[in-house]
């Protein structure tokens, strides 16, 4: 990995795009709908962090950080819930 | 007694936050909107969905983030106080956001030319609705960037970047719900 932290979180957002693609890509069995797109929004809240923490700057205010990813986790969650709605 | 504000720890202008907040805001509800409208026809969302250029798509996600990472490079250049590297720096940010435009215009002539509009499936309604409205933060983001690569005073870049990895975040959010999420 390289040592220069905004390499390091561009490296994990090309990574976790990637991985995201893959998920979706992939043909998963009837029934694994939802944790797939589960799945796809862990990844989606793991770039938003990746990119408030080291692209914006809140590494450096940690009391800001953590609002806006608790914030955006439970946003992930809402949109988890449509998507879980939609599912059965 | 100290006067220090919880504010002052946020890097950059308040007000830039404020506008941050307030287009998280925006973009979400229109995301939860969306995908409770799907609660009703998800059978019809998916196939709307088929249609989409996931590939194109991707490689957007690709482009953004590397032109934000070139952003903080640019922000990180000017503190140092080397201002060419800055400057170059930004154009190449802003040079990667039209890549982002061609490939987005790409994909709406192609739904074109397929006969898709707004208009066909109430997924394409929110579909050109959310990506219209990030490509229209995408095209004012290049401009943004330039300005700021022409008058690069240390708060302008700062302020400047911060708008573009908004566009960045607003991205990773809605890129997986509109055309990856099943």
């Amino acid at each position: 990995m390289p040592r220069d932290p905004l390499l390091r979180a561009w490296a994990a957002l090309v990574g976790l795009g990637l991985a995201s693609t893959v998920v979706a890509a992939l043909h998963w069995p009837p029934g694994w709908a939802a944790p797939a797109g589960a799945l796809i929004l862990v990844l989606a809240w793991l770039k938003a962090r990746v990119i408030l923490s080291r692209y914006l700057g809140l590494h450096a205010a940690p009391f800001w950080r953590r609002g806006f990813e608790t914030a955006l986790g439970l946003f992930c969650l809402l949109l988890l819930a449509f998507h879980l709605a939609s599912a059965v | 007694m100290s006067d220090a504000s919880v504010f002052d720890e946020l890097p950059g202008d308040l007000m830039i936050w404020v506008l941050i907040v307030s287009e998280l805001l925006v973009f979400g509800a229109g995301l939860a909107a969306f995908l409770a409208v799907r609660i009703t026809d998800p059978a019809g969302f998916a196939a709307a969905q088929d249609a989409l250029y996931r590939t194109g798509a991707g490689v957007n996600t690709m482009v953004l983030v590397t032109s934000g990472a070139l952003a903080a490079w640019a922000l990180r250049l000017c503190e140092a106080g080397r201002r060419m590297r800055a400057r170059a720096a930004l154009a190449a940010a802003a040079a990667l956001g039209v890549v982002f435009m061609v490939v987005k215009v790409r994909e709406y002539a192609g739904k074109a030319a397929e006969g898709i509009a707004w208009d066909t499936h109430p997924f394409f309604t929110f579909y050109y609705l959310l990506t219209g409205f990030h490509a229209a933060h995408v095209v004012a983001g290049v401009i943004v960037l330039l300005l700021v690569a022409w008058k690069d005073a240390v708060p302008n870049i700062e302020a400047g970047t911060a708008f573009w990895h908004m566009v960045d975040l607003v991205w990773v959010l809605l890129f997986p719900v509109i055309y990856l999420l099943r």
